[in-house]
């Protein structure tokens, strides 16, 4: 049986799991916001987490408790490149900039995309990423 | 897509079969991306599903004898058709020493436990005995001759029964030798110990009143005792004491042992304990036939068979299950013959060859052992005899052809191919009983060795080994259950040298065909023995000492030879290695032969294969002396 696919946008479940406040439907995520937070997963599934895809996921929880300076951040910015170049292919353009913040003892991640195959402008995300305990 | 594939257990597939279902139903469409919230619900119902399918199929084969894989499981299933897997078992040792005891008392007991020490194998174990053995004193001295010592450690454990509770009598150690457990039951109204309670493996001839319990093994390899409940074995009383003592064992390990030092103790008439002077212990037989628990596959093999031998040893394969699994774990392959199949016919005898794992023969002691155990399963009126392990064995004289441009070192190509026969012939369809060497398998083994062999000229000879009976005048009869190839000059039949008594040179068996009157060769021969001056001597010349010793029956594979004496041999042991050409190539074990490969013995000739290298391209080379195999005998008089 041939499979065809009924829509091209992307098309995703939140995990939020609450119902829309008039329809009651699950809530769903479209394209550049399902792609962010796919990117978003990535950066934070450990790797060897994932049962039987041992290879998915990226280092930087490791990183968040080095040093809060250029050095980790830039190794936060390697890992967080390889993890998308390898597992979203569905960005195009990337630039991972992450900003160390000592104050605060964080690293804001700034990413710059395009979305492979739509007519809309390039993306911006940032997030931050901080050692919790 | 429907989703149909219930039983796959590759998480990949579930997953796979998921998405393709989503794919065709769903508006979701990121689930192909595996960063996506979507990808982690399906990665959950996948692993779920994985797990369902893993269980169904481990519970599946769990449930079945030929498929489970837990050991717990088999012993489980084991147990439903009445089958007790063996335990490990003691190496058992034989000594005997003598004891002077300081005080004057007339009966002197070696108390159950610790009786002395011994190395094996660089280590060093503890020998007991698990009950309490008397000697009577004479003249001062205590005799104990021939006591069987088991390596253990002796221990003893005590159980008061509570019949309020649903009270389990486990014993907590591994590695137990059952056949060492000994069990008192002391009930409200009896002393010491109380009643020694016996081990049965069925219910057989059991009443409400038998003082009987069963084993059976649970986790971890530990033993679960099980008593009566008033209707098979008597019931036990509340708060009886039960004590139950045996030996836990190395198995296997314990084996070997040789040189013991006395470490027990003893107690004199008056039961308080006796000091003896230093003991010297004389080993009568070393440590032997300690083994391991029984392994799943043997539960697996044996727990159908008897339950179909019914206990009962009526047919072969009957003595084969019941004395591998129930008498003689050590046992390798049995060979069960009726004595109706015997030349001359022994009717109501079966004869019995074992042969055990470590070694050739039984002792005499085991034979014993194994005959009186017998009996309780053989049927009335038949006598199962334990007889000698017969061994023919097969000896290949091969010459191997190589490409010389393909190999480094011929020698390197020698021990691959002598490596690869020995695996072949540890093979079980050819060690045993039964058993059958296979020449065109021996000759593929061969070739396939290494890709320089580009073939392989190989002959067969069978060997029997007599061991003489020195200085004394004795009858020999040979049989190898094969059928001989018969050279009309003679000289079928080779031995090793010997020495006969009136004669000071060293002698050798050989044949010479008889003839029929029409001048054809007869089924049978005479057997001479022969000087051996020159090895390729013609027979008219050869120095015949005596000119008919014997018989050799070329059809039957029999050797029968007049009463003899003699007086030493030229190899050891006392043995005289008699070969023959079979005529065929293919080797069975016949009735109580048991057929070994005998690498060591066999000739293995490498020879450069000059035409496969390029060297002799029309083949003149290689028909010169060096290249040249012949597929027949040697003409040598004389085995070499």
């Amino acid at each position: 049986m041939s499979v065809t696919r009924i829509s091209r946008s992307f098309k995703d479940i939140s995990l939020s799991f609450e119902p829309h406040p008039v329809t009651k439907d699950l809530p769903v995520i479209t394209d550049a916001r399902a792609i962010i937070r796919s990117i978003r997963n990535l950066v934070e599934t450990i790797v060897t987490e994932r049962f039987f895809n041992s290879t998915l996921g990226s280092n930087v929880r490791k990183s968040l408790f080095d040093f809060v300076d250029y050095a980790t951040a830039s190794v936060i910015q390697q890992q967080v490149v390889e993890v998308i170049s390898n597992y979203e292919p569905r960005v195009d353009n990337l630039i991972v900039q992450v900003n160390p913040k000592p104050d605060t003892n964080e690293f804001e991640i700034i990413l710059t995309f395009r979305i492979i195959g739509q007519d809309i402008p390039v993306q911006q995300y940032s997030f931050i990423l901080e050692a919790t305990r | 897509m429907p989703f149909t594939k219930f039983t796959n257990l590759d998480f990949d597939q579930i997953r796979v079969s998921i998405k393709d279902y989503l794919r065709a139903n769903s508006n979701f469409t990121d689930f192909d991306f595996e960063g996506s919230n979507f990808s982690i619900l399906i990665d959950t119902l996948a692993y779920n599903t994985y797990i369902t399918a893993f269980n169904s199929n481990m519970i599946a084969n769990e449930s079945f004898l030929d498929s489970a894989t837990l050991r717990e499981n088999v012993i489980a299933l084991a147990r439903s058709i009445g089958y007790v897997p063996k335990s490990r078992t003691a190496a058992s040792a034989i000594v005997s020493f003598t004891a002077t005891p300081k005080s004057s008392t007339s009966i002197l007991t070696l108390q159950s436990g610790l009786v002395c020490t011994g190395s094996a194998s660089e280590s060093s174990f503890v020998f007991s005995i698990p009950d309490n053995v008397t000697a009577s004193v004479k003249n001062g001295v205590a005799t104990f001759e021939n006591l069987t010592i088991k390596q253990g450690t002796f221990l003893k454990k005590q159980f008061t029964v509570d019949i309020s509770l649903n009270q389990k009598f486990i014993l907590n150690n591994s590695y137990i030798d059952t056949s060492t457990i000994r069990v008192y039951v002391k009930g409200p109204s009896d002393s010491g110990l109380g009643k020694p309670y016996k081990l049965v493996d069925n219910i057989f001839e059991i009443s409400s009143k038998s003082e009987i319990y069963l084993i059976q093994e649970i986790k971890d390899e530990k033993y679960e005792l099980l008593f009566g409940d008033g209707i098979f074995g008597k019931k036990l009383e509340n708060n009886s004491i039960i004590t139950v003592t045996y030996i836990v064992t190395d198995g296997r390990e314990g084996n070997g042992a040789s040189v013991f030092d006395f470490s027990g103790s003893f107690k004199n008439e008056s039961d308080s304990i006796e000091v003896c002077e230093s003991i010297i212990i004389s080993t009568i037989q070393s440590s032997q036939n300690g083994s391991d628990i029984e392994d799943i596959n043997s539960i697996k093999n044996f727990a159908p068979r008897l339950y179909s031998s019914q206990y009962r040893a009526v047919n072969s394969n009957d003595y084969e299950t019941i004395i591998k699994s129930k008498i003689y774990p050590e046992t390798e392959s049995v060979s069960v013959v009726g004595g109706e199949e015997l030349d001359p016919p022994q009717y109501g005898k079966v004869l019995i060859s074992i042969k055990p794992k470590n070694g050739t023969y039984v002792s005499d002691f085991n034979k014993r052992e194994i005959q009186n155990k017998l009996q309780k399963y053989s049927v009335s009126g038949i006598k199962p005899e334990i007889i000698d392990l017969k061994i023919l064995h097969v000896e290949i004289d091969s010459s191997i052809y190589y490409n010389f441009s393909q190999v480094e070192s011929v020698e390197n190509l020698k021990t691959q191919v002598i490596k690869s026969l020995t695996s072949y012939s540890q093979s079980t369809n050819l060690n045993s009983f039964g058993g059958r060497f296979k020449y065109s398998k021996v000759l593929q083994v061969i070739d396939g060795t290494d890709t320089a062999i580009t073939s392989n000229i190989t002959k067969v000879i069978i060997r029997r080994d007599l061991k003489a009976q020195i200085n004394t005048q004795t009858q020999y009869e040979i049989c190898y259950g094969n059928k001989f190839h018969v050279n009309s000059e003679g000289k079928n039949i080779k031995s090793t040298g010997f020495n006969i008594f009136g004669v000071s040179d060293t002698v050798y068996f050989t044949d010479i065909p008889n003839k029929n009157s029409d001048g054809t060769i007869a089924e049978t021969g005479t057997i001479a023995i022969v000087k051996n001056t020159q090895s390729t001597v013609d027979s008219t010349k050869t120095p015949i000492v005596i000119q008919s010793a014997g018989t050799v029956n070329y059809t039957n594979g029999e050797i029968l030879l007049n009463p003899l004496i003699i007086t030493s041999t030229v190899l050891s042991d006392n043995i005289i290695e008699i070969q023959a050409f079979p005529e065929s190539n293919d080797i069975i074990g016949l009735k109580d032969l048991y057929l070994s490969f005998d690498v060591s013995k066999s000739k293995i000739n490498m020879i450069k294969d000059v035409i496969a290298s390029g060297d002799d391209i029309s083949g003149v080379v290689f028909q010169t002396k060096d290249y040249y195999s012949s597929s027949y005998s040697n003409g040598a008089l004389t085995r070499s």
